[in-house]
C-alpha cells in the first residue's frame, strides 16, 4: 500500500517548495513515486521543472459537458480511468498529476463517486504519493484521498504561520480522513527567529521536525522562475531536506 | 489451464498501471489508432481458437515503440445474437487487464494498451499468447459463446480501411441502445448519491428517465448495481405496472417508501402533477407550474434571469429541493427532455410554454417541430402578461386548455354552491399578476384520486371579497 503524506500550509510558506525538495530526494532511489499537486494557487509542475497541460478538473469538466454525447452504454468509470492516465505526466523518476481547477456549477456527485474509485486502485499502483496540497485540505474532506499517512504542515517563522499549523490539525480532527501523524516543518529559518519558532512550537504541542534555512540559491531560482529541482546537492535547503526525509524514513 | 501462457491471469492484476518506463510498447491510444469489436457471425464462418495477425508482431516491436491496433472477436453460438456483441466486447477490456503485465484502457476506437517490459522478458513475444488466453476466458465466462476466433491488426492502412465500417457497426448499435424504453426492461436503478442534503429523496433511473443531476443513465446504475450491488446505485425492481401514462410501478413505490423512509409511498415518473419525482438538489433544470396560463415553465442552472412566475433558478430550487415532493415544481436533469415518456400524463410537450433561450437551443432538435416556436423564452416574454400574449399569437396547444377551462368555470358559476368566485380560479385573475417574488403558487384542483389540495402561501396577500365553502353532498 502506497504511503500518503501530504504537505500543506498557508500560501507562501514554502510547501510547494518543500515538496519539490522531498520529490528531489525520492527520485533517487528505486521507489515508484506519484507526486500530486492539489492546489490550484501553486505550480509544482514549474517547480520541478515539468509541463502539464491538462488537470483532473479538466477531464471533469469534459465528463460532465460530454456526458450526453457519449455512446448511452458507455462505461464511464472506464472512460474516466483512460482519461485520467492520458493526463499523468510521466516524468523518468516520477509520475506528475495535477487536481487544477475547483468545479463548475452542477452536480459532481457522480463523477467524484467515480474518480474516488479510480484514484483508490491508481494509488496502489506506487510506493509513495507526494501530494501539494491547499491549506483547506479538499481533496481529503472530499475523500478523493482516502488516507494519509503523514501530513506535514510547512509555515514560515511566524506565530501566525505556526497558529495556522494548529488550526490544521484541528481541520484534520474534523474530517473523516484517517491522518496517522502530523509534523510541521519551519521555512525560510533565519539564526535570530530558530530558538522562537522551536520554543512557539513545543509551547502549541507540535511536533517540529525541521528547519529549512533561508537558502541564497532557491531565492535566485524563484525569482527568474526556475525549478528547484536541479537545486545542487550542497544547497542549504536541500541539505535539511534530506535530514528531514531521512527522520520520515523516505 | 493457465499453465501455458507465459504470464499469468487473475482479476487481482486489474488495477495495474503500466508506466512509460516499464512499458515495452504502447498500443493504439490518444497518440494513435485504434479499435476492439467483437462480431456475432454463424457457426460456419467461425473457425474456432484461430488467430489471424495482420502487421508486426511483439517480438518485431522494438522496446518503448508505439503501434496501431485492433482486436476483432468473431463469435458463434446458438444463443450468440448481435445483441450480445456489445457486452461481450466490454468483457475484452476486463480480460486483457487479467494478463499480468498487460493495461487495457477505454473501450471502442478509444481503446488504449500498453505491454509491460517485466512480461515480454518472461516470454510475452507474440500477441498470439494474449489472444488466445482472452479466447479461453470468453469462453469460459460466457458459455453462450460457442466458437471464437480473433484477428488483430497492428497495421495502420488496414486499420484505417476497417475503422469506418466499424464505426458504422458502433452507430447502429447506439440507435438500437437509444431505442430502449421503461417498458423493455424489468429493473430500474436507484440512487443515494445525494442521500447525505436530501435525505428523502428517491432518485429512480429508468431507460426513459435520467438521474435529476443528468449524470446517471439507466446503463450508468446497471453498471454500479453490478459491480457493487450494495454501493450508491442499485436495482429496483419495477414490479407491476400501475398506470402507464403516469409511469406508475409497484415496485418503485415500494422502494419510495424505503428510501423517503416513509416519507413518500407513491411516485409517478413521467408525472409533473401527481405524486411527481422528488427533487434531490442537484437537478439540473425545475420546471414550474403558471397557473395563470395552466401550463409549465422550465429554468436551468445556468439561467441567472428570472423566469416569468418572477422567480430565479435559485429560489424555485430551494424551495424544491432536499428530497421533497412538491406539486407544482419538478426537477430533472437536461436530457429527461429527449425522453418520448416526458411529463407524458400531464400533455407532455403541448404543456410546456417557456425556457431560457440558451436551453431551447441546447434541446432544440429535441422538442417536437410543431411546438418549437410555440415556446417562449426570455426574448419574448419576461412576464405573464407578455407569456399570454405570446402564445395566443403563436395558437400554442396550451389554448384550447384555456378554452377548455373558460367553459368549466361558466358551468361552475351556473351552480355557486359548488364553485369559488371565477375570477379566483384561472389565469385571468388579477391580482395574481403582481405576485411578489416569493410567492409559491398554489396548485390548481387536482382530478380524483389525489387525496384533496394542499395550498401553500408565503408571504402572500390576498383580497377576497367573499368566500363560500360548502360541504360537497
Amino acid at each position: 500500500m502506497a504511503r500518503i503524506i501530504a504537505v500543506t500550509g498557508k500560501g507562501g510558506t514554502g510547501k510547494t517548495a518543500t515538496s519539490a525538495l522531498l520529490i528531489r530526494h525520492l527520485a533517487k532511489g528505486n521507489k515508484v513515486i506519484l507526486a500530486v499537486d492539489a492546489d490550484p494557487d501553486t505550480n509544482l509542475p514549474e517547480t520541478l521543472g515539468c509541463e502539464v497541460s491538462k488537470t483532473i478538473g479538466d477531464i471533469k469538466e469534459f465528463m460532465h459537458s460530454e456526458r450526453d454525447n457519449l455512446p448511452p452504454d458507455t462505461n464511464k468509470e472506464s472512460v474516466l480511468k483512460s482519461k485520467l492516465y492520458e493526463i499523468i505526466e510521466e516524468m523518468p523518476k516520477y509520475d506528475l498529476l495535477v487536481m487544477g481547477r475547483p468545479e463548475g456549477a452542477g452536480c459532481y456527485c457522480y463523477v467524484n463517486n467515480l474518480l474516488r474509485g479510480i484514484m483508490d486502485k491508481l494509488v496502489d499502483n506506487y510506493d509513495i504519493l507526494i501530494i501539494d496540497a491547499e491549506a483547506g485540505l479538499e481533496h481529503f474532506s472530499r475523500r478523493i484521498f482516502r488516507k494519509v499517512d503523514d501530513l506535514i504542515v510547512v509555515t514560515d517563522g511566524s506565530r501566525r504561520g505556526l497558529g495556522t499549523a494548529e488550526r490544521i490539525r484541528e481541520l484534520v480532527d474534523e474530517m473523516k480522513t484517517d491522518v496517522s501523524n502530523i509534523y510541521v516543518i519551519a521555512n525560510k529559518v533565519t539564526e535570530t527567529n530558530r530558538e522562537m519558532i522551536a520554543n512557539t512550537a513545543k509551547e502549541l504541542g507540535l511536533q517540529l521536525i525541521g528547519m529549512i534555512p533561508v537558502d541564497e540559491m532557491v531565492i535566485q531560482r524563484d525569482l527568474a522562475g526556475e525549478p528547484l529541482f536541479n537545486l545542487p546537492d550542497d544547497s542549504a535547503a536541500v541539505m535539511e531536506v534530506e535530514r528531514i526525509a531521512v527522520k520520515l524514513g523516505l | 489451464m493457465a499453465d501455458e501462457f507465459p504470464f499469468e491471469i487473475s482479476p487481482m492484476f486489474e488495477g495495474e498501471r503500466i508506466r512509460k518506463e516499464g512499458m515495452h510498447v504502447e498500443l493504439a491510444g490518444p497518440k494513435s489508432k485504434g479499435f476492439e469489436l467483437v462480431r456475432a457471425a454463424d457457426m460456419n464462418d467461425v473457425e474456432d481458437g484461430r488467430f489471424t495477425l495482420i502487421g508486426p508482431d511483439l517480438s518485431d516491436m522494438e522496446e518503448g515503440s508505439r503501434y496501431p491496433f485492433a482486436m476483432i472477436y468473431k463469435i458463434a453460438g446458438e444463443l450468440v445474437e448481435t445483441d450480445l456483441e456489445s457486452i461481450v466486447e466490454r468483457r475484452n477490456h476486463e480480460f486483457q487487464n487479467y494478463i499480468q503485465g498487460m493495461m487495457h484502457l477505454n473501450q471502442r476506437d478509444d481503446v488504449w494498451i500498453r505491454v509491460g517490459k517485466e512480461a515480454v522478458s518472461k516470454g510475452l513475444n507474440s500477441f498470439e499468447h494474449i489472444a488466445k488466453a482472452v479466447m479461453m476466458l470468453f469462453k469460459n465466462e460466457l458459455p453462450f459463446i460457442e466458437k471464437v476466433e480473433a484477428i488483430y491488426i497492428t497495421d495502420m492502412s488496414e486499420i484505417e480501411k476497417e475503422i469506418d465500417n466499424t464505426r458504422a457497426v458502433y452507430k447502429a448499435r447506439d440507435e438500437r441502445t437509444r431505442g430502449l424504453h421503461d417498458e423493455d426492461v424489468d429493473t430500474f436503478y436507484g440512487c443515494t448519491l445525494c442521500a447525505s442534503f436530501a435525505p428523502t429523496n428517491v432518485c429512480v433511473v429508468t431507460p426513459d428517465r435520467i438521474s435529476l443531476c443528468g449524470a446517471i443513465n439507466w446503463f450508468d446504475g446497471r453498471a454500479a448495481a453490478k459491480v457493487d450491488p450494495e454501493g450508491p446505485q442499485f436495482a429496483i425492481p419495477k414490479g407491476e405496472l400501475i398506470d402507464d401514462a403516469s409511469g406508475e410501478y409497484s415496485g418503485v413505490n415500494e422502494f419510495a417508501k424505503k428510501l423517503s423512509s416513509g416519507e413518500y409511498d407513491r411516485i409517478k415518473l413521467h408525472s409533473f402533477f401527481e405524486f411527481p419525482h422528488t427533487s434531490c438538489g442537484c437537478f439540473e433544470v425545475v420546471g414550474f407550474y403558471i397557473p395563470e396560463v395552466d401550463g409549465i415553465g422550465w429554468v436551468d442552472r445556468d439561467f441567472a434571469g428570472t423566469a416569468p412566475n418572477g422567480l430565479q433558478f435559485s429560489t424555485m430550487a430551494g424551495q424544491t429541493g432536499g428530497g421533497k415532493q412538491v406539486v407544482g415544481f419538478l426537477g430533472i436533469g437536461v436530457n429527461y427532455f429527449r425522453s418520448p415518456k416526458f411529463i407524458q400524463s400531464d400533455g407532455g410537450w403541448n404543456r410546456v410554454v417557456w425556457m431560457p433561450r440558451m436551453l431551447k437551443e441546447k434541446i432544440f432538435q429535441d422538442i417536437p417541430e410543431d411546438i418549437r416556436a410555440k415556446i417562449a423564452t426570455e426574448d419574448d416574454a419576461k412576464d405573464i402578461e407578455s407569456l399570454k400574449s405570446f402564445l395566443t399569437a403563436k395558437n400554442h396547444p396550451i389554448l384550447e386548455r384555456w378554452v377548455e377551462e373558460e367553459a368549466e368555470e361558466e358551468a361552475e358559476e351556473e351552480v355557486p354552491a359548488k364553485a369559488q368566485p371565477a375570477t379566483q380560479r384561472g389565469f385571468a385573475a388579477p391580482q395574481m399578476m403582481q405576485m411578489p417574488a416569493n410567492f409559491m403558487p398554489s396548485m390548481p384542483m387536482m382530478g380524483g384520486g389525489s387525496g384533496g389540495v394542499r395550498i401553500i402561501l408565503k408571504n402572500a396577500k390576498v383580497t377576497v371579497e367573499k368566500i363560500t365553502i360548502l360541504k360537497e353532498d
